[in-house]
């Protein structure tokens, strides 16, 4: 099940040549969990995200976007 | 690179908690199942019950420390405490369901005079032990199935 948040932690990490476990290590997680946040399976807490965006040197708002659901109108 | 990083991204091996939950599962379906064959064809003593648990606590330390003495990176984070505690909710709901349904068909069978007086004490903590071993097996479950819907 996806969240509604996106994120470009694959293609900043690749800037960078990072691999998942680099990042894990950084960050203070599991490699399966920046796999999940990865593919937009598990959201981080805000801390963690913040950590994420700390490490690339980006404001957190370039790492995570949130797309809200589409509400339905009669 | 791109290939690296493609690898990476199928490749999710399993964590050093999901390694435990496989290694718990194995453990109580090694100990826990020949027992439920085994006490439907006999009486179900106290001693029994008292073997499995302590068989059961044995297996696992000896699981357990393998895992660990194996595993290098034995993190625990936060998804880990998020997985874990749908185990728990998920165990807990087994629980109450299954002690709540073990206790109704108890009182039915005791109405229809359907246990043997006898025995009624025993049938009834080995009917709790089961109930206990069921929710036990529920919450690990729900943890690995989390494990592999996540990740």
């Amino acid at each position: 099940m996806t969240t509604g948040i996106s994120n470009t932690i694959r293609e900043l990490r690749a800037e960078r040549a990072m691999t998942q476990q680099d990042l894990a290590d950084l960050i203070g997680v599991t490699r399966q969990t920046v796999i999940a946040i990865e593919l937009d399976k598990y959201s981080p807490s805000l801390e963690t995200a913040f950590r994420i965006a700390h490490v690339f040197r980006v404001p957190l708002d370039q790492v995570f976007r949130y797309t809200p659901p589409t509400t339905r109108r009669r | 690179m791109s290939n690296i990083f493609d690898m990476e991204r199928t490749m999710p091996s399993l964590t050093f908690q999901e390694k435990s939950l496989y290694g718990s599962l194995a453990a109580e379906l090694i100990v826990y199942v020949p027992y439920f064959v085994y006490v439907p064809r006999h009486h179900a003593t106290l001693g029994g019950i008292i073997a499995t648990i302590v068989a059961i606590t044995v297996v696992q330390i000896v699981v357990q420390s393998t895992i660990a003495i194996f595993s290098r990176n034995r993190l625990t984070d936060e998804r880990d405490r998020l997985i874990a505690f749908r185990g728990y909710r998920a165990g807990y709901f087994a629980l109450v369901t299954g002690i709540l349904s073990a206790l109704t068909l108890l009182w039915a069978h005791a109405v229809a005079g359907l246990i043997n007086p006898n025995h009624a004490a025993i049938h009834f903590i080995n009917v709790l032990f089961a109930v206990l071993v069921l929710a036990e097996l529920v919450k690990t479950i729900t943890q690995l199935v989390s494990y592999r819907m996540d990740a």
